[in-house]
C-alpha cells in the first residue's frame, strides 16, 4: 500500500510541474494559435531564476520555509521576457504555421545559450530547501512535504485559472478573442494587449513550474529541450487549447511514467510517446479538445 | 542553359576541392553532401509539399543505423549494401508512418511526426542490447564498388575515393529529384500545397501524393544518414532527436525552400557556418538561433531569395514600374 | 619519515624533473602541442574541469623543469560533447591544429566511438577515463596508437569486493540504479558477476536505468522503495548523483539499507552530510584527496587545487596527470633511444609508452603492453568528519588495490578471469 502511494505521489509531483508548463502552452495556443516550442525554455529560465533567488534568499537568512513563496515569485520573474518575445512573435501571427513553429524553435536555440551565458553550463542546485520541509508519513508511505506543496500549488493555479477565465471580465475577453479574433477586434477589444498579457501569463506559468522543481533536483541547460516533448505529449493527450485537457493530460503522463518505471523501466518515455501516437490517430482532438477544423 | 552551366561549374569545383583544399576542410565537405541529400528529401515535403516534419531526423538515424547493422551484425562491407539496407529500412518505417500522417497537415502533421521521431529516439536509446544505447553502433569503413583501398588510412580514404563517390551520388540524386519535381507528380504536389481542396477537385489524389512524397523523402533521408555516418564511424541516437529535425528545417529555410537548389545551398552554408562559429564562440547556438529568427522574419525565401529581396528593396521604383505578375 | 617504497618512487619521479634531462642536440624549439578533449559543460562539465586542472598542474611542473626533452608543452583544448562531435573535434585537432598528441575524454560512450577512428587515422592518443569496451568485452586489441584508461569494471570489481568484504551475509535482495550508458551497464554486469563468483545468494529486485542527465529521479526512488532491496549498487557518477541522494534521503530510501557507490568520488563534495548518511561504500578511483598515505606530490597538488578552486579534487585530475606523465615518459624514452639528432616519430613514441611505469598523483601505475592503463584504486566505507560537510572515507578502513588485481589481463575474457582469478579481501 505504502509503495503504491509513493509511486502515485511521485507521478503526481511530475504531473504538477508538467501541468504548469502545459497550462502556459494551452493558453497561448488557445488565444494566439501558436504552438510555443520555447515553453521548455521558459521553464528552464524559471528554474535558474529559482536557483539564484533561492540561494540568495537563504544567504540573507530567509527561513527555508518561506522558500515556496520565494520560488514562485522567482518563477514569475521569467515573465519579464513575455512582452518582448510576444512582440517578436507578433510578426508571424498571420503567417504560415510552419514559420511560427520555426520562430519559436529559433527562440529555443537562443534561450539555451542565454541561460548558459548567465548561469554557466553545469547543472546548478540549491541546498537547504527541499529537506527543510520534512516528510509526511501516512498509510505506510513517506512523501516529502515539498512534493505535496507543489501538487497543491498546481491545483491552486488550475482553480485560479479556471475561475479567472470563466468569471472575470478579462477572462471573458480572452475567451472571446480565442473564439474569434476579428470579431473581438471589431468589437473594440485591444487584441494587442490581450496577446501580450496571455503570452506573459503563459511564460510565468512555465517559469513557476521550473522554479518549483529546483529544490529537489537541479537546473540544467538541457532541461528545456527535454521538457518540450513531454509538454507536447500532455497537450496532445489532453486536447489542444483546453485547460481541463492540460490537467488530465499531465496526470496521465506523470502517472504513466511513474508506473512504467516500476513495471517495465526500459519503456519509460516510450510508453508516453506510444500513447501520444495512439491519441493522435484515434482521437486527434484529445480527451477534452475540440475537433480540429 | 545557364542553370546547367552553373551546375557544371560547381560540380567541377567540388571535384577539384580535395586537390586544392587541405585535408581538414575537405572532410568538412562530407557532411555537406550527406545533408544535401537529406535536405532534398526534406524540401520535397516542405517546399514542394507544404508539410513541416519535426521527426524527419529519424530517417537519417535509420540510414546511419542500417549502415551500422550492416557492418557489425551482417558483416556486409560494401557501401552499396549499406545504402540499400538503409533505404529498405526507411521505406519499411515510412510506409505505416506516412499512411498515418498523410491525412494531416500543418500543426498536426508536425506534432505527429515529432511524436514518431521521439518514439524512435527512445527506442534507439533504451534498447541497449539491440542498438547499443547512447553509445550507438559502429560503422566500419565500407568498400566502394567492392574496392578496399587498403593502402589508404581513414583520412586518406575520406578525402579521396569516398569524397568523389559521395559527390557523384549527390549529383545523381539531385538529378533524380529535379526530374521528380518537374514531373506531373511534382505538379500535383505543389497543387495540393497551394490549395488542397481545389487540387482534389481537379483530380489530384491528395493523400496519395503526400504519401509518395513522404516515402521519397524518407529514402533520401536514409541515404543522407548513411553518408553522414561513415566519416564519424558511428550511428548514435542523437541523430533522431527532435532538435535535429528542427535543424534540418532550419537548413532548408536558410538555403531557400522555394528554390530547387535551396537545400544544397542551405546544407553547405549551415555546415560551414556551424564549424566556424564553434571555433569562434561557445555560444554558437545563440548566433544560429538569431540567424534563423532573422530569416523567418525578414528573409523567408532564404539565401536563394536574397537577390530578389535586395533588388526589391534597393530599387522599389523599378519594381513598381514593371507590372507585378502574381 | 621512513623511506617507504612509495616515497622513494615519488622522490625518484621528482628528481629528473628538477634536474632536467640532458638536451638532445636538435634545432626544434617549437613547443609540443597536446590537444585535450574534455567536457566543459553539461552533466560532466565539472568532471572535465577537474581533469583540466590536473593537466594544467602537470604541464606547469613539466615546463617548470624545462619541458619534455627540452621542449615546452602547450595545451589546445576542445570540448567533449557527444561521440559524433568529439570525432569532428579530434579530427580538427589533428588536421588543423596539428597537435602532437591527443589526450582527454571522460565518457566511455565517446571513447568507444572515438577510439577506432583515432586508431584508423593514426593519431597518438591517451584517453583519460575512456575505455573501448563493448560491455565487458574489449573491442580494440593491441591498438598501435590509442592508449586507454583502466577498464570500466575496476571500480565495480573493487566495489563488489568491498561489499562482500564488509557485508557478506548481511544482504539477500539487491537492486541497481545505474546511468543508462555503457559505463553503467558494465558496472552493473560486473557486480552481478562477482556475487555469483563468490557464491553469494542474491535476488535482483529492481534495475533502474535513468538517462544520463535526467534530474527528476523521484519516480525512480519510489520504484526502488517499492522493491525494498537490502543492498543497492549504484554507479551514478555525474551531477545526477547528489540529486538522487537528496531525493532518496527525503523519501526515506537511504535508511536501513546498504549502499555501494563505486564512482561517488566524482561528486564527493556535493554529497552533503545532511542528506548523505555515513556507512556507505564510496569509490574514489585513483585519487582520494584526504589519503593519509598520499605522496608529497599528491599533497602538493591537492593544496594547489584547493587554493585555486576552494574545493577538493577527485580522480579525474589524476587521470589527466597520469596521461600526461605516461606520454612524457614515453617521449623522453623514445628521444633517448634515438640518440642525438632526430625527434622520434609518434609511432616510436607509442612503442616507448608501452610498458612504461610512472608515479601518478594517486600512486604507482603503468601502461600495459596492450595499451590499457593499470593504476592504484582507493575505496572504503564512509564517515562524517567535522572538518568537512561531506562524507569522507574512514581512515581506519581504507582499502587500496593495484589495478592488476582489478581488471582482466591482456586479451583476457572477463567472465573467465572472474571465475579463475584469485581475489584477496
Amino acid at each position: 500500500m505504502g509503495a503504491f502511494l509513493e509511486v502515485t505521489a511521485a507521478g503526481l509531483f511530475h504531473a504538477a510541474v508538467l501541468f504548469l508548463v502545459a497550462a502556459g502552452l494551452q493558453l497561448v495556443f488557445g488565444v494566439q494559435r501558436i504552438l510555443n516550442l520555447a515553453c521548455g525554455s521558459f521553464y528552464a529560465l524559471g528554474a535558474y531564476c529559482g536557483i539564484t533567488a533561492g540561494g540568495y534568499a537563504l544567504s540573507l537568512g530567509v527561513p527555508p520555509l518561506l522558500a515556496l513563496l520565494v520560488l514562485l515569485l522567482a518563477g514569475c520573474a521569467a515573465a519579464v521576457l513575455g512582452p518582448p518575445v510576444e512582440r517578436l512573435l507578433r510578426a508571424v501571427y498571420d503567417r504560415d504555421e510552419s514559420f511560427q513553429l520555426l520562430l519559436t524553435f529559433a527562440l529555443v536555440l537562443m534561450l539555451q545559450d542565454v541561460v548558459r551565458m548567465v548561469w554557466g553550463s553545469s547543472p546548478r542546485q540549491v541546498d537547504g530547501i527541499y529537506l527543510a520541509y520534512g516528510q509526511v508519513e501516512a498509510l505506510g508511505a513517506r512523501v516529502p512535504v515539498w512534493n505535496l506543496l507543489v501538487l497543491l500549488a498546481a491545483l491552486a493555479v488550475a482553480l485560479g485559472l479556471g475561475t479567472f477565465l470563466r468569471r472575470t471580465n478579462f477572462g471573458r475577453l480572452l475567451r472571446a478573442t480565442a473564439e474569434n479574433r476579428r470579431m473581438a477586434a471589431s468589437l473594440g477589444v485591444d487584441t494587442g494587449r490581450i496577446y501580450a498579457s496571455v503570452f506573459t501569463l503563459g511564460v510565468a506559468l512555465g517559469g513557476m513550474g521550473g522554479a518549483l522543481v529546483v529544490p529537489s533536483s537541479a537546473a540544467t541547460p538541457e532541461m528545456a529541450v527535454e521538457l518540450v516533448v513531454e509538454a507536447f505529449a500532455v497537450v496532445v493527450i489532453g486536447g489542444l487549447g483546453s485547460m481541463g485537457g492540460a490537467l488530465a493530460g499531465a496526470a496521465i503522463v506523470g502517472l504513466l511514467r511513474a508506473v512504467a518505471l516500476v513495471v517495465w523501466p526500459e519503456l519509460e518515455l516510450m510508453a508516453v510517446y506510444a500513447v501520444v501516437v495512439a491519441v493522435l490517430l484515434l482521437r486527434p482532438a484529445g480527451l477534452f479538445g475540440k475537433p480540429a477544423t | 542553359m545557364r542553370r546547367i552551366a552553373i551546375a557544371l561549374v560547381i560540380l567541377v569545383a567540388l571535384a577539384a576541392a580535395p586537390l586544392l583544399l587541405d585535408e581538414y576542410r575537405t572532410t568538412l565537405l562530407l557532411p555537406v553532401f550527406g545533408y544535401s541529400v537529406a535536405l532534398l528529401g526534406v524540401n520535397l515535403l516542405f517546399g514542394y509539399g507544404g508539410l513541416v516534419s519535426f521527426g524527419h531526423a529519424m530517417f537519417l538515424a535509420i540510414g546511419a543505423y542500417a549502415a551500422g547493422v550492416a557492418t557489425t551484425a551482417l558483416e556486409l562491407e560494401s557501401f552499396e549494401a549499406m545504402l540499400a539496407l538503409g533505404v529498405a529500412a526507411a521505406l519499411l518505417v515510412a510506409i505505416p508512418v506516412g499512411l498515418l500522417c498523410a491525412r494531416y497537415t500543418k500543426i498536426f502533421f508536425g506534432m505527429l511526426t515529432l511524436a514518431f521521431g521521439m518514439l524512435f529516439h527512445s527506442f534507439l536509446f533504451k534498447f541497449y542490447d539491440l542498438t547499443g544505447g547512447d553509445q550507438g553502433m559502429r560503422v566500419r569503413r565500407p568498400t566502394l564498388f567492392g574496392l578496399e583501398f587498403e593502402d589508404l588510412d581513414k583520412t586518406g580514404f575520406l578525402v579521396g575515393p569516398f569524397y568523389w563517390y559521395c559527390l557523384a551520388l549527390t549529383a545523381l540524386l539531385t538529378l533524380l529529384m529535379w526530374r521528380l519535381v518537374h514531373s506531373p507528380f511534382g505538379l500535383a504536389l505543389r497543387a495540393q500545397r497551394d490549395n488542397p481542396r481545389k487540387a482534389e477537385y481537379l483530380g489530384v489524389e491528395v493523400g496519395r501524393t503526400r504519401f509518395v512524397a513522404f516515402l521519397v523523402s524518407a529514402a533520401y533521408g536514409a541515404i543522407g544518414g548513411a553518408m553522414l555516418a561513415v566519416p564519424t564511424g558511428l550511428a548514435d541516437p542523437e541523430l533522431a532527436y527532435w532538435t535535429h529535425s528542427g535543424t534540418l528545417i532550419f537548413m532548408t529555410l536558410l538555403g531557400g525552400f522555394a528554390h530547387f537548389a535551396g537545400p544544397l545551398l542551405g546544407a553547405s552554408t549551415y555546415v560551414l557556418l556551424q564549424d566556424s562559429l564553434m571555433s569562434w564562440t561557445p555560444y554558437w547556438r545563440l548566433v544560429l538561433g538569431a540567424v534563423l529568427a532573422l530569416i523567418v522574419l525578414g528573409c523567408p525565401q532564404g539565401l536563394m531569395g536574397l537577390p530578389a529581396l535586395l533588388r526589391a528593396r534597393l530599387r522599389p521604383a523599378l519594381v513598381a514600374r514593371t507590372a507585378p505578375a502574381e | 619519515m621512513p623511506t617507504t617504497r612509495r616515497s622513494l618512487l615519488a622522490g625518484a619521479a621528482v628528481a629528473p624533473l628538477a634536474a632536467g634531462l640532458p638536451l638532445p642536440a636538435i634545432a626544434q624549439n617549437r613547443p609540443l602541442r597536446v590537444g585535450i578533449i574534455a567536457p566543459r559543460a553539461g552533466v560532466a562539465g565539472t568532471v572535465g574541469e577537474v581533469g583540466l586542472k590536473g593537466a594544467e598542474f602537470a604541464v606547469e611542473k613539466i615546463n617548470g623543469a624545462g619541458g619534455v626533452a627540452g621542449r615546452k608543452v602547450e595545451l589546445v583544448i576542445e570540448e567533449e560533447t557527444n561521440a559524433r562531435e568529439a570525432t569532428e573535434r579530434a579530427r580538427r585537432l589533428s588536421l588543423q591544429e596539428k597537435v602532437d598528441c591527443i589526450q582527454g575524454v571522460v565518457s566511455s560512450g565517446v571513447s568507444l566511438a572515438l577510439g577506432p577512428v583515432l586508431e584508423e587515422s593514426r593519431i597518438l592518443t591517451v584517453f583519460w577515463d575512456g575505455t573501448t569496451q563493448d560491455g565487458v568485452k574489449e573491442t580494440m586489441r593491441r591498438p598501435r596508437w590509442v592508449f586507454r584508461s583502466t577498464d570500466n569494471e575496476c571500480e565495480a570489481v573493487m566495489g563488489s569486493l568491498m561489499a562482500i568484504k564488509h557485508w557478506r551475509g548481511q544482504f539477500v535482495t539487491v537492486a541497481g540504479i545505474n546511468p543508462d550508458y555503457s559505463y553503467g551497464r558494465n558496472n552493473w554486469a560486473a557486480f552481478i558477476a562477482f556475487l555469483k563468483r563468490f557464491n553469494i545468494e542474491h535476488r535482483v529486485v529492481a534495475e533502474q536505468w535513468p538517462r544520463v542527465g535526467g534530474m527528476d529521479l523521484t519516480a525512480n526512488v519510489a520504484a526502488l522503495k517499492a522493491a525494498n532491496p537490502d543492498l543497492v549498487f549504484s554507479s551514478l557518477l555525474f551531477a545526477d548523483l547528489p540529486v538522487f541522494m537528496r531525493q532518496a534521503h527525503a523519501a526515506g530510501l537511504l535508511e536501513g539499507r546498504k549502499w555501494v557507490f563505486p564512482a561517488a568520488g566524482f561528486q564527493h563534495t556535493s554529497l552533503k552530510n545532511e542528506f548523505t548518511p555515513p556507512g556507505m561504500i564510496f569509490g574514489h578511483n585513483t585519487l582520494y584527496f584526504a589519503d593519509p598515505q598520499a605522496s608529497p606530490l599528491a599533497r602538493e597538488f591537492v593544496h594547489w587545487y584547493n587554493e585555486r578552486t576552494k574545493d577538493w579534487p577527485h580522480w579525474e585530475a589524476d587521470r589527466a596527470f597520469f596521461s600526461m606523465e605516461v606520454w612524457r615518459r614515453g617521449v623522453e624514452k623514445a628521444v633517448k633511444a634515438k640518440g642525438g639528432g632526430a625527434w622520434p616519430s609518434n609511432a616510436e613514441i607509442a612503442e616507448a609508452i608501452r610498458g612504461i611505469e610512472v608515479v601518478s598523483l594517486g600512486g604507482p601505475g603503468r601502461m600495459r603492453h596492450d595499451g590499457i592503463a593499470e593504476q592504484t584504486f582507493i575505496q572504503g566505507p564512509t564517515v562524517h568528519d567535522p572538518r568537512y560537510d561531506f562524507p569522507i572515507l574512514d581512515p581506519a578502513k581504507i582499502t587500496r588495490m593495484d589495478g592488476s588485481g582489478l581488471q582482466k589481463p591482456e586479451g583476457g575474457d572477463f567472465w573467465k578471469w572472474i571465475a579463475e582469478a584469485r581475489f584477496d579481501i
